[in-house]
């Protein structure tokens, strides 16, 4: 018999996230070395003001999934996906998590603000957000992983649009299987740009066989210039998942 | 039967969800709904027919997603989809009624996204005229979140048929929808727009929504329709489960339809047995009457200022009559500036800001466009447009996103012959100038005369009183002192006798005189007494907010003095600062002290020329700011902070020259600009005020800006360097595209380019002449071009 993955994935509430500062930093561009007092008393404020206005919203569904040759296909739906990079980081895969998170159009309303009244806080609160929608999407991986662990499987890393050969023009594709602009407001534009733009979509394969996989620079698009990688360090986008 | 005729004495009952029924019969995710219109005609009409059968009186036809947008990798047309649907819907319909469906477009719209208002519009209006044609009885605009998309839906609805246009929002938990718009904000700026019902629908269950619905019938004046959902979503397997049974559903229904509800309908989750189970559970009861007070009211999209209900102050400040900075910042385009100034009167206590940007050799037309765009995205406060010339006023009411108070009408058949069209057509407010042709009266009995004349003219126009806003002009003292009162003893027999609200720019009456302060505080205290509602003044000048403040408390309109004292118990900033050592300027940058700076260069330009402290200030510390940057002692927070604090001192250089009437410091014109369908902008933005700090003067296009506008401004201001910033592999195709356009156009504009996904060959591969790998490369490029 099937065994069901049911639980409730649209989240319209308010969940903690728990911020790490040193995200933050790493970000600005601070490696080990020491935040100045202004710098930080700013992050404190915006990593304080992101917490009353961003909102955490989620939306993710469960599919089997079949995998051909060249092509991964979820039952019940229309959706399919090619490609070798996503063939391999899913091949062991019997169902696959599509998720959106977003922390909404406020927090893009405010970084717009301070660029105009100040640019330093801009930049800081525009950190923030991104460590924000980092932690809010380990914190879906997390549930997500959970509960597959308690039906007996494993899961694969977070997969996204934009690594390795699968292209972000999938975006509004997986925006309308999971009627992600109902749900939680989340749209993509025709240069498949997310909006509000601190929000993420990502694959997440689940299975008996599944083994824990990095995902890392190599798969990222941007490995060629990026500055964390030039460094040996990362952007944070690389993950082990223990199983 | 007529819409009005029919929720005369009848509640109205609407069909439940298409999108579930479909998926009942085998619609799978991600696939489009609409395409059923064309391949399975027959399920449709089969859950129409279930629809009628189970008793609804209006049916929805199933086009939520035909628009072009959606449509856009599918075979088929808008107009097929429509045509096609609407067929079905009259054919199952037979007696009852047909809404055409219309639901959100999929995309953001500017400044979030990249949507543009009259886009948004264009896409609505295709699909109004192919429902129109096939003969849908109804346009019904739904589940929309952003205000600002619902009211391009109105207008092109309006304006391209004649069907009642019947409109809901969708909203979450928070009681506001998700681009932040409030319950009484839609009411105001729907019933301005002429919708003919307004309503809440899917997102939440009929339990959820009680609360938003409450709040929509202490103000609505027109029927109120409501669709939820049927209950909370869950996601269950694949599937989406709503909570709530039809019973259950109905119970709440019969709750909100003794509130005042007339029209129900379900969204999600809904199907056949909800909508019978709703039409049994309303027998027996009749529709309320709808029998709300009249308020005047302005709103931004996310929030409502009601005049009347205390002192409302509409900030001033951005006049260019007298004002030579703002004079100059509108010939160079510099909206930054008048964001600057928005944002002080907003911080010092302005509910409604006047922008008046009339300045004869500039395009108003166009200005007022980009500000009221730039506002409306940066600042919550309500606008009022302010100009003499229709043409500015309706082009800016008509992109504003929600309700404007538009600035002026007067007693003239004129006047008013231009303005009541544009002010009825989108709901605005409009502020009425007690003069006509006979000139400014001495008076109160005449201007309370022009007052009825203007009242009475706009009801012909169909604007009801609570939309005229009386300002009854103030004479100078110094000039015609008998009739200063009368000004003032109009305001009382004007409000006595219509519920209009009135305004007045008092400044005026203290001109020629010493001491202005003082007479303008003294007169704003009286018009107060005299039941003025909301100032027209200067919410930076402390002496007339300090008036207000305590006519506040005394008019018994601040309670319990809260906002007084909280106010004048705030401890005044730390002098701390102050204290400190003694700084020069170079050392304040570095160490990017804001206010510190502006300060010290005030004190310096005393006596030193602006040129050496640019050259032997300025840019020495910058160029200590920018190699420690290197050398990684300290960081980007650290480098933008000194950028800022350069531009202050900058500022308050410019000021100077200006006052001056001498030359700006120009090293160098540069076009900045992300490109077309890219949205970063931070980098760009980083650019922007480094290179302003060495003196070169940027013309910054923004964000998505199209290739056209930056071929045509660099033709026009004849720029030599063009900067380019995309973030994106899919943008870098429209930066590619731009630099062919001005190699071809102007060829002898150079750009440089800068972007996360570009390196140097990158570059090189899409013609770039230069590529700048952060902020502070872009500077040096800039420093060999202009050769400073």
């Amino acid at each position: 018999m099937r065994k069901h993955l049911d639980y409730n994935i649209i989240n319209k509430n308010y969940i903690k996230l728990v911020i790490n500062k040193n995200e933050i930093l790493r970000y600005l561009g601070y490696r080990k070395n020491k935040v100045d007092d202004i710098t930080e008393e700013i992050i404190n404020e915006c990593i304080e003001e992101m917490f009353e206005i961003a909102r955490t919203n989620f939306v993710y569904n469960i599919y089997d999934i079949e995998i051909e040759e060249d092509s991964i296909n979820f039952r019940n739906s229309s959706f399919k996906i090619k490609g070798k990079d996503i063939y391999k980081h899913l091949q062991n895969s019997e169902k696959c998590a599509i998720m959106a998170v977003t922390l909404g159009s406020e927090v893009d309303e405010r970084i717009m603000y301070y660029s105009k009244v100040d640019l330093t806080k801009s930049v800081i609160f525009d950190a923030c957000a991104t460590t924000g929608i980092e932690a809010l999407c380990d914190r879906v991986e997390s549930i997500i992983k959970k509960h597959a662990i308690q039906d007996g499987y494993n899961t694969t890393s977070r997969y996204s649009p934009g690594y390795g050969d699968l292209s972000i023009k999938i975006q509004p594709n997986i925006l309308n299987i999971l009627d992600a602009q109902k749900h939680i407001g989340l749209t993509v534009t025709d240069s498949y740009i997310l909006i509000p733009r601190k929000s993420v979509t990502a694959l997440i394969g689940i299975g008996k066989d599944v083994k824990d996989k990095k995902v890392g620079c190599m798969d990222c698009r941007l490995n060629q210039n990026c500055l964390f990688a030039k460094e040996g360090d990362s952007c944070g986008n690389t993950k082990i998942i223990k199983g | 039967m007529g819409i009005q005729k029919l929720l005369k004495d009848n509640f109205l009952i609407f069909d439940g969800a298409m999108g579930t029924m479909l998926q009942r019969e085998g619609l799978k995710a991600g696939e489009l709904p609409e395409a059923y219109n064309i391949n399975f005609p027959e399920v449709v009409y089969n859950i129409h027919r279930k629809y009628i059968e189970a008793g609804a009186d209006i049916i929805t036809t199933n086009t939520f997603g035909a628009n072009r947008f959606k449509l856009k990798d599918s075979p088929y047309t808008v107009e097929g989809v429509v045509k096609a649907a609407v067929n079905i819907a009259k054919k199952a319909a037979e007696d009852k009624l047909v809404a055409l469906d219309i639901g959100a477009t999929g995309k953001l719209m500017q400044p979030y996204g990249t949507l543009s208002f009259n886009d948004a519009y264009d896409v609505f209006k295709e699909q109004v005229i192919a429902g129109k044609a096939a003969g849908a009885d109804v346009i019904l605009i739904e589940t929309i979140s952003d205000i600002y998309e619902a009211r391009a839906a109105i207008l092109a609805a309006k304006e391209n048929s004649d069907l009642p246009v019947f409109c809901t929002l969708t909203f979450q938990e928070n009681k506001r929808t998700l681009m932040g718009t409030d319950a009484t904000t839609m009411v105001q700026v729907f019933e301005g727009l002429g919708v003919d019902v307004l309503g809440v629908n899917c997102s939440l269950g009929p339990k959820q929504i009680q609360p938003i619905v409450d709040e929509i019938l202490k103000i609505a004046v027109i029927p109120v329709m409501i669709q939820p959902n049927a209950g909370l979503p869950k996601l269950i397997d694949g599937e989406t489960i709503y909570d709530l049974t039809a019973p259950e559903f109905a119970k709440e229904v019969n709750i909100m339809a003794e509130k005042g509800v007339s029209i129900f309908g379900g969204c999600c989750g809904t199907d056949p047995n909800f909508i019978r189970t709703v039409k049994e559970n309303l027998k027996g009861l009749k529709p309320k009457k709808i029998e709300n007070k009249r308020l005047t009211a302005a709103c931004s999209s996310k929030k409502t200022v009601i005049l009347g209900e205390s002192v409302k102050i509409i900030g001033e400040r951005i006049n260019p009559t007298g004002k030579k900075k703002l004079k100059e910042a509108l010939r160079n385009n510099d909206i930054d500036y008048i964001i600057s100034e928005a944002i002080v009167q907003k911080e010092t206590g302005s509910d409604i800001l006047d922008i008046n940007l009339g300045l004869p050799e500039i395009d108003e037309k166009e200005m007022m466009r980009k500000v009221v765009i730039e506002l409306q995205s940066l600042i919550d406060l309500p606008l009022q447009i302010d100009s003499v010339k229709a043409d500015v006023i309706e082009e800016a009411v008509r992109i504003y996103n929600g309700k404007a108070i538009i600035n002026s009408v007067n007693g003239k058949t004129s006047s008013m012959e231009k303005i009541f069209p544009i002010a009825k057509k989108y709901g605005a407010c409009v502020i009425g100038l007690t003069l006509d042709e006979e000139g400014l009266p001495k008076t109160a009995e005449k201007r309370l005369k022009i007052a009825s004349k203007i009242i009475e003219t706009a009801k012909t126009y169909g604007i009801p009183e609570e939309n005229i806003i009386i300002d009854c002009l103030v004479l100078t003292a110094s000039a015609a002192q008998e009739s200063v009162m009368e000004t003032l003893k109009a305001i009382p027999m004007i409000k006595s006798k219509y519920n209009v609200k009135t305004v007045l720019g008092a400044s005026n009456v203290s001109f020629g005189l010493p001491n202005r302060k003082i007479i303008n505080a003294t007169y704003l205290a009286l018009a107060l007494g005299y039941g003025l509602d909301a100032p027209i003044t200067d919410s930076t000048s402390e002496i007339l907010m300090d008036t207000i403040r305590s006519f506040k408390i005394l008019a018994n309109q601040d309670k319990e003095c809260k906002e007084f004292i909280e106010f004048y118990s705030k401890t005044p900033k730390n002098d701390e600062k102050k204290n400190r050592i003694e700084k020069d300027l170079k050392q304040i940058i570095i160490d990017g002290m804001k206010e510190e700076a502006q300060t010290k260069t005030k004190e310096l330009l005393e006596n030193t020329e602006s040129m050496e402290i640019v050259d032997s200030y300025l840019i020495p510390a910058l160029d200590i700011v920018g190699e420690r940057y290197e050398r990684e002692e300290i960081f980007l927070p650290q480098l933008i902070r000194s950028a800022e604090t350069v531009k202050g001192a900058f500022d308050v250089i410019k000021d100077k020259l200006i006052i001056d009437g001498k030359d700006k410091i120009s090293k160098g014109r540069i076009i900045l600009a992300t490109v077309k369908g890219d949205i970063h902008d931070i980098g760009k933005n980083i650019v922007k005020i480094l290179l302003e700090n060495y003196g070169f003067e940027v013309i910054d296009l923004g964000k998505d800006v199209p290739i056209e506008d930056i071929v045509n401004t660099a033709k026009k201001e004849d720029i030599r360097l063009v900067g380019l910033s995309a973030l994106m592999t899919t943008t870098v195709k429209a930066m590619e595209e731009t630099i062919r356009e001005l190699k071809k156009q102007h060829p002898d504009c150079f750009v440089m380019v800068g972007g996360a996904v570009l390196n140097k060959e990158y570059a090189e591969m899409i013609g770039a002449h230069y590529y700048g790998k952060d902020a502070r490369e872009s500077v040096n490029i800039a420093k060999k071009f202009f050769k400073v």
